[in-house]
Formats: structure tokens, C-alpha cells, sequence
């Protein structure tokens, strides 16, 4: 029976609550929702919630009907594009632009100091090689480039640091005005007591991993189009956060938050690398106001690859202490990441922390700015990289043990958050090791005898945890037309993971409307009410528990209103497929019964996110599993399988939640087979900004992939039971993929990604 | 120079060094055709030009005069959509979907050359379009749903 929504009860006011953002934990105030809808418990009978229905613009997207961001064509726009520094340092003595401007269709040139300065546009020094040093507009983007080209300018290099040590050398050049390394660096955590859990270790095991800078790579560049009409300006932008381009373009330009519009109905992929305004939006932005035309912005690919974000490298010295049972005793981590001119302290050591059940942790970070470009999120930052450092010692740890790598984690495992001490809302690592040992059949493989063929199978494994609860603030309308059609409006965005389905979901189920009716509106700062940024695995926990609330109070709205109609009182309705029923009778209304009564009276529910629960702590767990075969001729690796499960509560789509499995461990397996930026150390500047030089898997380097979920739902969490799960799959995989190549060759591994040359080069250090 | 897109016939005055991608886009307003790299990397203009499939990236618009070309926005007929599209919605076989037009248009490329692909087949066939949300698995599998659907379908009428 479905459960009566409780009536509305005065907001009691605000409290104070944490939420988990790409791995940092930040405190906000929000106010308590008038009424929160009683948790849909594992038990719960939900009909819609949890069903594969197809993804809600699947239409749009086979047909070409969706409109991309470069898609979007406005009367008399113009383009424009940004020329970029091809040195990695240096002063700009001399900028010559008359050639540019005299060319036929060229409108107008920024060049250095014509930016203002809150945009950090175009200054007169060059801090890394793809930095933006002037932009053209122009009738097409053919004679943009073309007038780019004729740009002339003159500039004096300077030294430049591209690696973390030439950053904190003795007179190393000046990164950053306010010195090399950020505030926070070196980043110390500890719990317990090191020194004695290393005193206590029966094995102690030293390794040292580097993982590589990866890049995004969305298929779609970023882009921008601008356009004022007077003191409004509207900007449509490949975005993960429409209100945070909002709120930064509003900052950079000046302009109060209500003169500045963000569109964003369909992104080419965003990664972590599309989370606020960019150089491409304010050229866009500022152009389009000094001509009085609509100007659009894209990045060329090599400017997307050399400019948009990128995962930084990381290299992680390693010392795990254990007893000879394989209970760790200490895990100690030193890292050094180079995070390129800006970012933020995304390393790895968090992973360290939270994975395994150790009363001795103790890492240090070092960060530095370098002469490249800056770091951007990139899908579960910081954790990729310290799963592939402690999954892999983990590997080698049981090895030296002589154990089954997953009984050291069984071991190892820990029912409470080791790092503040506090339960899990609901953590099911446990049987993600299990079922996925067993759909894999682990023993068996890891039993086959190493062979001395040329071309040799090994099996592999490694598992993974991730923050991720979602979060106040959201806020969502559901509203009921006078044809009964139903619409979620929210300020949220949907980046191809299934926003739009999974919200009219929820709100479909809660209604008690048919999933048909509901249609969600998402991804306009101006006419919805604000959502966060897709990034973190956030949206589905965060905003699906404010449709939620929406949706129910609509449903008790509707009943008001039908309970007279039905000769009823509201508590005797319930709603199922559109239709109010006087539950124990055959009297029954449509909705669409009850709107045209209504007719232009309109049933809006308004909901919010509720803060998060206290003391306790929200994740997502899962394990894979992975064999692959190895050429030892040749060092190419062929990754035959991957078993992934993962435990991330309730799962509102499980179709669209598989395809996040999948993408996650594609991801995960170009990072440990393939991907790589190379930056020319002489020169400072990438060799590799093109797709065809910067390899992403492609479908024949897709392996058999069985990826699955956990049933279980985490009513603690939030009441709709679900957490996040976009980001969880790539992070074991580089680890799972490397200890499978380790386990063909009998070779140890410390670095991505594999690429023949250097399994050639651990083969040959072992013989 | 003419051109027929989709069966509609052009009159078109192309500057010399426009690509079949820039006029599709850009004169004849068919959006769906991507531009991801612009420079024949990733597969999201993919196209076909009198049934060979080619990336509009890196073909000249010239060059196609009075041929016949297939865009995504061609796949459908009166509205219904074709198998391909169908299977594609069937096994979500498009996440953010910005690759998905070239993905369909290779697809329907391999299908009309090979009636019934082998899995390596369609690896090989399908892996000049790059899918950076990893849907690679899906697309397969609706390739391969469209393939045994019309073999059957073939066999049957045999």
C-alpha cells in the first residue's frame, strides 16, 4: 500500500549539513523541507522507480533532432575562435593585429590587455603552452582562423617548470605571483600511529606507482554562444553546471546574476572537464556585446586537448605494513602531483584513507604549479589515481603473502569509516567482492597455471570506494497541466547519464502518473529553480529527492481536489497510472478528470533536498574483475573480460545505470592501456592534442564486459535510496586490468598506462 | 554544384575549400552531422556519399557534385524510424549522444555491405567512431539485434 504523504508542517528552519563533492567534504546551511516523504525502504513496491524504461530522449539523439551547443544557430551570429601561446613561458614584447583586423569579414580582435581583468583573459604574460593570447571574430569561422593566423606577435620566452621538482628546485622559475606550490602543500593526514603500525608489521612492502595525465576528451568540444538583447545576456553552453557558468560569467562581466541566462539542453560529454565558464564563453560573452550580435565560441579539437582540463599526473610512494594473516598494520603514502598553472588539491591520498580498515594511515601530499595546463575534475579525481597506487601494492602485497588478493581484502575490509570513524548509511562491499567472484569464477582462474606461451592469460582484481550521498541545496516543481500532463521543472542538467529519465521516474512514481505523462524540463537558470552541478555522481541523490518531495506534495494537492469530487476524503485516495481511486471502491478519476475541473487552477508541488543525514557516512563500493592476454612478443595487451559489480543503493534505471558502468570501465581501461598526454620537455609544449595521437578506446578494444549492481536500496541516505554512481566504475579498473597483466607475466607493474614499450621493459627488467 | 541530401535535391555555390561537413551544417541546416575533431579522428561526421561511407570532416563539398548523400536525419522514413534507430533506443544505445549520428551512419554503412556481421566484423567495421561515454558494448549490440532480426527475416523468405 502506498504510504500517505505526511501534511505540510511549518520549516523549522536551517541546519547545518555536509555534503560530498568530488572528494571533498564541504559544510552548508539549508533550510529543512516543510515535509520529507517517508524513505523508500528495500521492501518498498515500486512499479516505476527501478524499471528499464528507454531513455526519455533516445528520439532526439537517434534522429539528429538533439541540439548540441554548436547546433544552436541565432540570427546575424557571428564566430569567434581563440589563438593560442605555442610557447610554454615567456613575456609578450608585441602584439600586431592590423593584419587581422584589415582582413575582409574580420569584426573585432582581443589581444592582450583588451580583456577585463576579471575574466584573466589575454594577459601580457604566457604561463603554458595552449593559453589563450587573443580571439577574433569574425563573419565565419574560416576567416576567423584565417585573420588568428595573420596575428602577429612577438614574445620573449622565459624559463619554464614543467615537472614538479623543476617547481620547488632552488631558483626555479616563478609559476605563480604567489609562489609555486598552493597554500595547503604538502596535504598531511594521519590517524593513529605510523611509526608503531609499521613496528607492528610482520611484511613490510615498498613500491612506488605513476599514473599519467590523462585527458577528457569528450567527443563534443566546449563551446559557447552569447547574445544580449539590451542589458540581458543569454548564453547556451556545453555545460555540467548551468549555474555556476551563471554565476561566473556574472562575476567576470559584472553583471547582477539576474542579467545572465544559461542554457543547456544536450552536451557531447563533460567528464568533469564542462563545470563552469571557460575562455570560449566570456569571448563569446564579450564579443557579442561590443557588436551587438550573437557570437559563437567552440574549441577546436587541438584546443580541447591541450586546454580543457586534464586528470593530473600523480606519483605515489608506497609502504603497506601487514601481520603474515594480511591484516594491515600501516599504510603510508607519499605523493607528489603536479596539478599544471591552477587547480585544485585533488590527490590521491583520500583513497588511502577510506579503502581499508588500518589504524595507522599516514600520507602526504605535495602539490606544485607547473608551466601546462591547469587541472580540471575528471571522473572520480583523485580516487582513479589512488586506487591504481594502493590496488596495486595491495596486488603485490598478496603475492609476497602468498594470499588470494581478494582474501586481503576480506581481511581488510571495514564496516565503518575508517577515516572519521562513523557507520556507513549502507556498504555492500562485501558481496560486490563476493558476486563478483563468483559471476567471474575468480578461484577457478586464478588456479590456471601461468603459461609460457608466447601469448599468456592473467586475471586480476581490485576494488574501490567513493563519497557520494549527493546533497542540499536542489530544488524541484512538479506541475500538473489542465490535460493532466505532467511536468518536473528543475535547474539541473542531464550530460547523457539519463537525468531526464530517471527524474520523471521518480516523479512518475510518487505522482502515481504514468511514466508517459511526466516529462522533465531541466537545464534553464532563468525559468528553473536551482539544481548544483552534475559532477560528484551528485544529481540523481540530490535532485531526485527534491522531484520527489514536489511530486508528493502535487499528489496531496490533487487529492484535495479530487476528494470532493470522489465524495471522498483526501486520506482515502491513492493514485496509480494517472487515475485517483477511493482505495477499497471502484470509485475512481482520472487526473486528467481532476485537472479539467480544475481548469486553469494549476497544481504546483514544490520540493527541496533535505540536508544529509548526521554521523554517518555515504558511498559507493564495487569490485572488478578482469583477464586479459598479453603478447610477450609484441607487449600488447588484450583485455579479454571484465566482471564489475557495484553497490550504489537503489537504482532508479538499471539499464541507464549499466551504461554508466560500462563507460566508466572503458574509460578506466584506455587509462591503463593507452592514454597518455606527452608534453615535449625542452619545449614545454604537448605532443599529442589530437584524438588520433591521444588514444581512447575504440569498439575493438572493448572486451566481454558483465557489469552489474548489488540489490539493495540505502533509505539512511536519502528517501528515495539511491546514491551516486557515474564516477565509481573507472575507478578500479587500471588497477584490476594491470594486476592481470602483472599475473600473465609474473612481472611487477608500477605505471599506466601499459603501452607495449613498457611492458616490454618490465618483462626485460625481470629476466 | 547539386547536391541530393536525403533525397531533396540542392543547388549549392560552396566556397572551394568548404567541406561536405561545413555545407551540411552550415548551409543546409542539418545539425546532426557532428564536427568532434574536424580532422577525420573521431567518426561523428560520418556520412554517406552515393552509399560509401566517408567522413564529411575531410571531404570537400565540391567533390560530391550530383552525388547523393545520407545523413542521419535521413534514416528515418514518414516518421518511422529505421531498425537501427529502433535498436538504439531499445538497448540505450546512445548516452549523450553527440557521436551517435556517425555511429548510425557506419552502422547502416556495414549492415548494407555485410547482411549478417560477424562480432569482429562489426568491432572492426565500427571502430573509426569514437564513443568517449563508452557505449560501445550497446551499439554492438543493437548492430547485431538488427543484423539476426533481418537474416532471420531473409531466411524466412527463403
Amino acid at each position: 500500500m502506498p504510504r500517505k504523504p505526511k501534511g505540510p508542517k511549518p520549516v523549522t528552519g536551517f541546519v547545518q549539513t555536509t555534503v560530498e563533492v568530488e572528494g571533498r567534504t564541504e559544510t552548508r546551511v539549508v533550510e529543512v523541507p516543510a515535509f520529507e516523504p517517508p524513505p523508500w525502504g528495500e521492501q518498498q513496491e515500486l512499479h516505476i522507480v527501478g524499471a528499464r524504461l528507454p531513455r526519455r530522449d533516445a528520439d532526439e539523439k537517434v534522429t539528429g533532432r538533439a541540439r548540441y551547443t554548436a547546433d544552436t544557430v541565432r540570427p546575424g551570429m557571428l564566430h569567434a575562435v581563440i589563438l593560442r601561446s605555442r610557447v610554454a613561458r615567456g613575456n609578450i614584447t608585441h602584439c600586431d593585429t592590423a593584419h587581422a583586423l584589415a582582413l575582409p569579414g574580420v569584426f573585432a580582435v582581443l589581444g592582450p590587455g583588451d580583456a577585463p581583468d576579471r575574466t584573466r583573459l589575454f594577459p601580457r604574460t604566457i604561463d603554458y603552452a595552449g593559453q589563450p593570447v587573443a580571439a577574433v571574430c569574425a563573419e565565419s569561422e574560416r576567416v576567423a582562423w584565417r585573420a588568428a593566423h595573420a596575428i602577429a606577435l612577438t614574445i620573449e620566452t622565459t624559463p619554464f617548470a614543467l615537472t614538479l621538482r623543476d617547481a620547488t628546485a632552488p631558483g626555479a622559475p616563478r609559476v605563480r605571483r604567489k609562489g609555486n606550490t598552493p597554500e595547503a602543500s604538502p596535504l598531511v593526514a594521519s590517524r593513529g600511529d605510523i611509526a608503531a603500525g609499521l613496528a607492528a608489521a610482520e611484511v613490510v612492502l615498498q613500491r612506488s606507482y605513476h599514473t599519467p595525465v590523462a585527458l577528457h576528451t569528450a567527443i563534443e568540444p566546449h563551446g559557447a554562444v552569447a547574445e544580449w538583447e539590451g542589458e540581458q545576456l543569454t548564453i547556451w553552453e556545453s555545460t555540467q553546471g548551468i549555474f555556476r557558468v551563471r554565476d561566473n560569467v556574472a562575476r567576470a562581466l559584472e553583471l547582477p546574476l539576474s542579467r545572465v541566462r544559461v542554457i543547456k539542453q544536450y552536451m557531447g560529454g563533460g567528464f568533469g572537464a564542462k563545470n563552469g565558464a571557460g575562455p570560449h564563453t566570456y569571448v563569446a560573452a564579450l564579443f557579442a556585446r561590443t557588436l551587438g550580435r550573437p557570437v559563437r565560441c567552440l574549441n577546436d579539437r587541438e584546443a580541447e586537448q591541450s586546454d580543457s582540463g586534464n586528470r593530473p599526473s600523480t606519483t605515489q610512494h608506497v609502504t603497506l605494513g601487514a601481520k603474515r594473516d594480511g591484516t594491515l598494520t600501516a599504510i603510508k603514502l607519499t605523493a607528489e602531483v603536479p596539478l599544471g598553472i591552477s587547480g585544485w588539491e585533488g590527490g590521491p591520498a583520500q583513497f588511502y584513507h577510506e579503502m581499508y580498515a588500518c589504524a595507522n594511515v599516514h600520507t602526504e601530499e605535495q602539490f606544485a604549479y607547473v608551466n601546462t595546463s591547469g587541472m580540471q575534475a575528471f571522473r572520480a579525481p583523485g580516487y582513479v589515481e589512488g586506487a591504481f597506487g594502493l590496488e596495486s601494492a595491495m596486488n603485490t602485497l598478496a603475492d609476497t603473502l602468498g594470499m588470494d588478493p581478494l582474501e586481503l581484502r576480506r581481511r581488510n575490509f571495514t564496516d565503518r569509516d575508517p577515516r572519521r570513524d562513523r557507520p556507513y548509511s549502507a556498504n555492500q562491499l562485501l558481496s560486490c567482492y563476493e558476486q563478483g567472484a563468483r559471476r567471474f569464477g575468480w578461484a577457478a582462474a586464478r588456479r590456471v597455471p601461468r603459461s609460457t606461451s608466447r601469448v599468456r592469460r592473467g586475471v586480476g582484481m581490485a576494488g574501490q570506494i567513493w563519497p557520494t550521498g549527493g546533497g542540499p541545496p536542489a530544488y524541484a516543481f512538479v506541475r500538473l497541466n489542465p490535460d493532466a500532463s505532467i511536468e518536473v521543472l528543475s535547474g539541473t542538467q542531464d550530460l547523457g547519464t539519463g537525468a531526464r529519465t530517471v527524474l520523471a521516474q521518480i516523479a512518475a512514481e510518487s505522482l502515481g502518473a504514468r511514466f508517459a505523462d511526466v516529462r522533465a524540463v531541466i537545464g534553464d537558470t532563468q525559468t528553473l529553480p536551482y539544481a548544483g552541478n552534475s559532477w560528484g555522481s551528485m544529481t540523481t541523490a540530490s535532485v531526485g529527492p527534491a522531484v520527489r518531495m514536489a511530486a508528493e506534495d502535487a499528489r496531496r494537492q490533487l487529492f484535495d481536489a479530487a476528494a470532493a469530487m470522489l465524495d471522498a476524503t483526501p486520506d482515502a485516495l491513492e493514485s496509480r497510472d494517472s487515475l485517483v481511486v477511493v482505495r477499497d471502491t471502484d470509485r475512481s478519476m482520472t487526473f486528467a478528470d481532476v485537472t479539467k475541473r480544475l481548469g486553469d487552477v494549476m497544481i504546483i508541488g514544490k520540493g527541496s533536498r533535505g540536508p544529509n543525514p548526521d554521523g554517518l557516512a555515504i558511498a559507493t563500493f564495487g569490485a572488478q574483475f578482469a583477464e586479459v592476454e598479453v603478447d610477450t612478443a609484441t607487449g600488447i595487451i588484450r583485455v579479454l573480460r571484465i566482471v564489475a559489480a557495484h553497490d550504489a543503493g537503489r537504482i532508479i534505471n538499471p539499464t541507464l545505470a549499466e551504461s554508466q558502468l560500462e563507460g566508466g570501465i572503458l574509460q578506466g581501461l584506455g587509462m591503463a592501456l593507452f592514454e597518455e598526454r606527452v608534453i615535449d620537455r625542452f619545449l614545454g609544449v604537448p605532443l599529442n592534442s589530437t584524438i588520433h595521437d591521444y588514444k581512447i578506446p575504440v569498439m575493438a578494444d572493448v572486451p566481454e564486459i558483465e557489469a552489474f549492481f548489488v540489490p539493495g536500496a540505502d533509505p539512511a541516505a536519502n528517501h528515495t535510496g539511491a546514491r551516486g554512481l557515474a564516477e565509481p566504475p573507472i575507478i578500479p579498473t587500471a588497477p584490476a586490468i594491470s594486476a592481470a597483466v602483472a599475473h600473465a607475466l609474473g612481472v611487477e607493474l608500477s605505471e599506466i598506462p601499459l603501452t607495449p614499450w613498457r611492458v616490454l621493459a618490465a618483462m626485460q627488467a625481470d629476466a | 554544384m547539386q547536391l541530393i541530401v536525403n533525397n531533396r535535391r540542392y543547388d549549392l555555390r560552396p566556397v572551394p575549400s568548404s567541406t561536405l561537413l561545413d555545407v551540411l551544417r552550415e548551409d543546409l541546416a542539418l545539425t546532426g552531422t557532428k564536427r568532434g575533431c574536424d580532422r577525420g579522428e573521431c567518426g561523428a561526421c560520418s556520412v554517406l556519399v552515393d552509399g560509401r561511407l566517408v567522413y564529411s570532416c575531410l571531404t570537400l563539398a565540391l567533390a560530391c557534385e550530383g552525388t547523393s548523400v545520407l545523413t542521419v536525419e535521413g534514416l528515418a522514413s514518414e516518421g518511422t524510424l529505421s531498425p537501427l534507430q529502433q535498436a538504439f533506443i531499445a538497448h540505450d544505445a546512445a548516452q549523450c549522444g553527440f557521436c551517435t549520428p556517425g555511429q548510425l551512419i557506419a552502422a547502416h554503412a556495414l549492415l548494407a555491405q555485410v547482411g549478417d556481421p560477424s562480432d569482429d566484423e562489426i568491432r572492426e567495421a565500427m571502430s573509426g567512431n569514437l564513443c568517449r561515454c563508452g557505449t560501445y558494448p550497446k551499439i554492438a549490440r543493437a548492430i547485431r539485434e538488427v543484423a539476426q532480426t533481418r537474416a532471420q527475416g531473409a531466411g524466412d523468405a527463403a
